[in-house]
């Protein structure tokens, strides 16, 4: 990077200039600053010499007020961007027959979904069949059952079974819900490969089923 | 008597304000023996009840006082929070608020409890409609916009919820009151000075600033920090509370700008670090950069909750669930009443499907929000000149 590029950034905030802006922030791009440490290395340090200036009264209060709009808009270029990259990874999700418990569902396929996955959310009262169907329809290799009654907890089983009887033993089953967390056994007489005990529980387990798979995704 | 009601009962409530409860109690018991039928005796016997957690002697104290006279509404508040605090007992709660709202229809309070009430029985729907109404009658009103968010969450997720719970951190007071803790400044009841009195010199200006940022005369204490910048441009603690004033005028850049110019001058300053925190809080893409810098500040102020609590929010953007759960809990050690706290860790343990110890924070919460506002007194003072 450049060393006067912050300086460089700066005159173009003080110039009104955002165009000028996004050009030094390409510019430092591509000397191959990644995007992760342009806001550190570079609009960090520009910003603190706007706030010298602002406080020398090198610049006056509008031309600091103008300045600050256009480091607003060119935030977006220097941050992390807000939404994750698509992993390519698909993941359905619903809640078991019988069941219409829907808050953790909704919880987990965000937190899923931030972190890049595609979800196919089936909604709640599910059929084990619908499971299959959509697993076929849209290629996803994992399924998420939330159950959060016994009942409808021991009936996953039925999902499996869908699943085997149709040749499909390479879907990776994950199950949720308070009969799960309890008592971990209940997850593997219903044939499940493992139990999300939530939203952050649930994306370590698809980063897990991820890098065991690796290149077959 | 006085005013129609009996020494006895006069020297109940004054052990009560005082905090005796033990006492107070006893001088109840002294004034229902002259007259069982005084209401505001009841009432506030049922309040006693509650802060000693005996629930349902204060429902019985409060439904008395209620049957003497049904406009008691000091008795309505003790009743309704008794029912929420025992559990278990959502439709009588329910129609208990209800019933306040009517007798005293711009209690915003009652209205949020009323929410948390449906809430808790299930009638999301409901419990929504109840908070907007809170919000509609006070715009500032943070437990109704911590419960939206709540709902927002149980609905869509942490990123719906996310900006909920930070505007809801920035209508509750006790971020403000962080900064000046930091500062160092307490309000000591003087008002803050004419600008035009102030001495001219670096520290009588500075603390004129701040005294005039505290009663939120933000032009005034402008005008004294540029005073002393043109002095001394290089003054770390002046240039954060610039940030400060920034920040209160929803211009994030330049607080940030001017926050990061203090720590290029002294990474030292508590109330730089914060300010440069909350401007990174307020961008949804640096939650990174705004849980390093919470973590710094808890770090360096590990007895402040606030730190603690700022650092979860972050890391929930974060979806970093667990670590944030650590820091709620941290706060919440350090300040058992901490409203924000509480909520937050309610958002966690929804995410970690433990529903019933998320309803537990929030009627923790809720408790410790009513006390701290004084909402019986209120009710009680308003009641008993009413009598008079």
């Amino acid at each position: 990077m450049a060393d006067d590029s912050s300086a460089r950034l700066y005159q173009a905030f003080v110039s009104h200039d955002p165009a000028a802006a996004i050009n030094v922030v390409e510019g430092v791009k591509k000397s191959g600053v990644a995007q992760e440490q342009l806001f550190d290395h570079l609009f960090a340090p520009a910003m603190a010499l706007l706030g010298g200036a602002r406080a020398s009264r090198a610049i006056d209060e509008y031309t600091f007020t103008q300045a600050s709009v256009v480091a607003e808009q060119i935030t977006s270029f220097v941050t992390p961007p807000t939404a994750a990259q698509d992993t390519g990874i698909t993941v359905l999700v619903g809640t078991m027959h019988h069941d219409l418990h829907e808050t953790d569902k909704a919880i987990t396929a965000a937190a899923l979904k931030e972190a890049g996955h595609r979800i196919i959310d089936l909604g709640v009262d599910v059929r084990p069949a619908e499971f299959l169907e959509r697993a076929e329809e849209t290629g996803a290799r994992i399924v998420m059952v939330f159950a959060q009654m016994m009942s409808t907890a021991r009936s996953v089983v039925r999902v499996r079974e869908m699943f085997s009887a149709n040749g499909r033993d390479d879907i990776v089953i994950f199950v949720a819900g308070g009969p799960f967390s309890a008592d971990v056994s209940l997850a593997k007489s219903v044939g499940a490969n493992g139990v999300s005990r939530g939203a952050e529980s649930a994306l370590r387990l698809i980063s897990k089923v991820a890098a065991k798979m690796g290149a077959a995704w | 008597m006085v005013s129609g009601r009996s020494q006895q009962s006069l020297l109940a409530e004054g052990l009560a304000r005082q905090g005796h409860v033990a006492p107070a109690v006893e001088a109840c018991y002294e004034a229902l023996r002259i007259d069982d039928a005084d209401a505001i005796v009841h009432a506030l016997l049922a309040d006693l009840f509650l802060d000693g957690d005996f629930y349902d002697q204060a429902i019985r104290a409060a439904a008395r006082a209620i049957e003497i006279d049904p406009d008691c509404a000091p008795a309505y508040l003790a009743l309704g929070l008794a029912y929420d605090r025992r559990g278990g007992m959502w439709d009588q709660s329910i129609l208990v608020w209800h019933e306040l709202a009517e007798v005293v229809p711009d209690l915003v309070i009652a209205h949020v409890q009323l929410g948390e009430a449906f809430s808790a029985s299930a009638f999301p729907k409901e419990a929504i409609e109840a908070w907007h109404t809170a919000l509609e009658l006070d715009p500032t009103e943070a437990r109704a916009m911590y419960n939206l968010a709540v709902a927002a969450l149980k609905r869509e997720g942490m990123a719906t919820a996310l900006p909920g719970f930070r505007r809801a951190g920035e209508l509750d007071p006790s971020q403000d009151d962080f900064f000046f803790a930091l500062a160092g400044v307490c309000d000591d009841g003087e008002p803050a000075p004419d600008p035009n009195d102030v001495e001219p010199n670096r520290s009588s200006r500075l603390t004129a600033a701040f005294a005039l940022a505290f009663e939120e005369d933000y032009f005034a204490a402008s005008d004294l920090i540029n005073l002393i910048l043109d002095d001394d441009p290089d003054d770390a603690e002046t240039l954060a509370l610039a940030g400060y004033l920034y920040l209160k005028q929803e211009a994030v850049n330049e607080a940030m700008a001017v926050a990061l110019r203090a720590i290029a001058i002294s990474t030292r300053m508590p109330t730089a670090v914060y300010v440069l925190g909350a401007a990174f809080h307020k961008h949804s893409g640096l939650n990174r950069s705004a849980a390093r810098v919470f973590d710094a500040l808890a770090r360096a102020v590990p007895e402040e909750p606030m730190p603690h609590v700022l650092l979860a929010e972050s890391l929930l953007g974060l979806q970093q669930f667990s670590a944030a759960k650590q820091a709620y809990l941290r706060a919440i050690e350090l300040d058992l009443a901490c409203v924000r706290a509480r909520f937050g860790l309610a958002a966690v343990l929804l995410t970690e499907g433990e529903h019933a110890n998320a309803a537990w924070e929030i009627r923790r919460a809720a408790y410790y929000d009513t006390r701290r506002q004084g909402f019986f007194w209120q009710l009680y003072d308003a009641y008993a000149a009413g009598r008079d």
